[in-house]
């Protein structure tokens, strides 16, 4: 018995002492940590609309999406992330559109887990720019072969999946807001 | 000197021993993030060693791994929060292999092994070998992986123009296969110096 | 529904923890040797992850979080594991004195399975909830079990080649393992068009 006393008790203490090093560290350091996050989030957002001076968040039938708004407090557009499968695993994009849901401004990957060196190509800026203004009035295309249409992208070759699987995420995210947003009523 | 040495080659914790592949395999897709896995494990294993040999004496024999796990725990996080504020980039590239580094054998084995019955200078001593030859095992394979993968070191592009990049070598299956070919390598070089002997 | 069958069959066969994320190294090199061993582990560590993800779980969401102390998920994390461990050890050894013998210092050594430990962080990571934490663990367990019974399946086959001295271990099991992994890279496309 005194033995369990004893086995129990120091590995308490020792939990307790770590406990309080942890945050103590945490305490110093939190800040830092919560910005650091949130500036990655602000990067990515300023480089796809850089004249935006204010996001306000809006909630959208339960969807999380942020409002720009310019130094004249004039709306600039939406932003939003949406999530879906791609080749590997899932991806996360960024995406901003202008305030009639007509165009795309830009698209951002924040997070994917693609086949280096061909899936993972979605990330690069060959692809991206494809997406800088295009029409998003009707669904956008996904082909292998050159554009000829304003909605129209050109896949990367060899990741034919993971640069249809972007297309395809931003196509259910666009279509599933828009709706959202015309039963919605805001100021 | 001996007791420093005998990580960085003959006891190496990765070829030799055989320890700590998770990680090894894992992060070794770009020479950078190798080199900061071996930042991370060098000081988890030098600061857990030196606390696990303060207090062996005081540590009862049934709940020591249980212990030493929880210092090693405490330390990682610390990195891992440091990593978070500091070098964010660098987190996110190594993602949860850094509070892997817990269940990294090398950690849990050396204080065990090492830290749990020698000196508390000594247990420096080794804790700072066994990282650093863990680390340059690291730098290795990650280098070759991004060399032949995407034709650069550390970023700065060393293959010519008309190299075709082997993605393979940045895939799972790339990190198996080039860690299999060193281990047998380091086998041969031993093999090798024993017949000299 | 399909979002569960998804998490199942995507970590045992597309995502596997081993062949992909490189978690569960040790035992895999170490246990896959025979395939009654290789079932025996693989067995446990399904038992102790599946338990690890759902406990984990519930102290995480429903403890650390609501005290804002989640920077200290992994000290709780590997005590639970650690736990867990040990009683899946007093278990064995009162059910099985056979199977006990032959994982011998493999078990105390699931503690420090990464793959265990990994599939908890990932869980929390990838923001599960209740029941896909559980599916998870339990593909996770399954998908580790599937690799290391096929590599036992090898290994006792390569006992009969004429491996070079250099290869004998260690290297010839990590090029074969770097194989299976190619080999595995086949089902990444299976869920593409969902």
């Amino acid at each position: 018995m005194k033995e369990t006393i004893k086995i129990t008790s120091v590995l308490t203490f020792v939990c307790i002492l770590c406990s309080f090093l942890l945050a103590f560290v945490w305490a110093q350091l939190q800040d830092r940590v919560i910005q650091n996050e949130k500036d990655y989030f602000q990067d990515s957002l300023s480089r796809l609309e850089p004249d935006s001076v204010k996001i306000e968040e809006l909630n959208v039938s339960g969807e999380l999406i942020y409002k720009l708004i310019d130094n004249n407090s004039r709306l600039l557009g939406y932003a939003f992330t949406a999530t879906g499968q791609g080749y590997q695993d899932k991806i996360t994009l960024l995406a901003v559109i202008d305030s009639k849901f007509q165009n795309l401004k830009g698209v951002e990957v924040l997070k994917s887990s693609e086949t280096p060196g061909l899936g993972a190509k979605i990330q690069e800026e060959n692809f991206l720019s494809q997406f800088k203004g295009i029409n998003v009035e009707t669904a956008v295309e996904c082909l292998k072969t050159e554009t000829k249409q304003p909605n129209q992208i050109k896949a990367i070759t060899s990741a034919t999946v993971s640069s249809r699987a972007v297309v395809r995420i931003l196509n259910q995210k666009i279509e599933d807001l828009r709706a959202k947003l015309n039963n919605q009523t805001y100021e | 000197m001996n007791n420093f040495l005998k990580g960085l080659w003959r006891e190496h914790p990765v070829f030799r021993q055989l320890l700590g592949m998770c990680p090894t395999l894992a992060v070794t897709t770009a020479a950078k993030n190798g080199l900061f896995m071996g930042l991370a494990v060098i000081f988890v294993l030098t600061f857990s060693s030196f606390i696990v040999s303060l207090i062996k004496h005081v540590v009862p024999n049934q709940v020591r791994i249980a212990v030493y796990t929880v210092i090693i725990a405490t330390f990682v996080t610390i990195v891992d929060i440091s990593f978070k504020a500091f070098v964010p980039d660098m987190g996110r590239a190594l993602g949860p292999y850094v509070p892997l580094i817990i269940v990294n054998c090398i950690i849990l084995g050396r204080c065990e092994a090492f830290a749990s019955k020698n000196s508390m200078k000594s247990s420096i001593i080794d804790a700072l070998g066994m990282s650093l030859g863990f680390s340059w095992g690291l730098f290795i394979l990650a280098s070759i992986r991004e060399l032949l993968g995407e034709g650069s070191i550390l970023g700065y592009r060393l293959m010519p123009g008309s190299w075709n990049n082997l993605i393979v070598m940045i895939l799972p299956a790339g990190a198996f296969i080039v860690l299999g070919l060193l281990v047998a390598g380091m086998n041969k070089i031993e093999q090798v110096k024993e017949k000299q002997t | 529904m399909s979002d569960l069958l998804f998490i199942f069959i995507s970590t045992l066969l597309i995502n596997n923890f081993v062949l992909t994320y490189f978690l569960g190294i040790c035992p895999f090199l170490g246990v896959s040797g025979k395939i009654e061993s290789a079932f025996g582990m693989g067995m446990a560590v399904t038992f102790v992850m599946t338990l690890a993800t759902s406990i984990g779980w519930l102290i995480y969401n429903l403890v650390l979080v609501k005290l804002g102390l989640s920077y200290l998920q992994f000290i709780v994390f590997i005590l639970v594991i650690a736990s867990l461990v040990q009683i899946v050890e007093m278990f064995i050894r009162k059910f099985s004195t056979g199977l006990y013998q032959a994982l011998g210092i493999y078990l105390p050594l699931i503690t420090t399975n990464c793959a265990i430990l990994g599939a908890a962080i990932f869980m929390i990571a990838r923001n599960y909830s209740f029941i896909e934490s559980v599916i998870f663990g339990f593909s996770g367990g399954m998908g580790f079990s599937l690799v290391l019974l096929v590599m036992a399946g090898i290994r006792q086959e390569l006992e009969f080649c004429d491996v070079p001295k250099v290869f004998k271990g260690a290297p010839i099991t990590l090029i074969t393992a770097g194989l299976l992994a190619l080999i595995f890279m086949g089902f990444s496309g299976l869920f593409s068009n969902l």
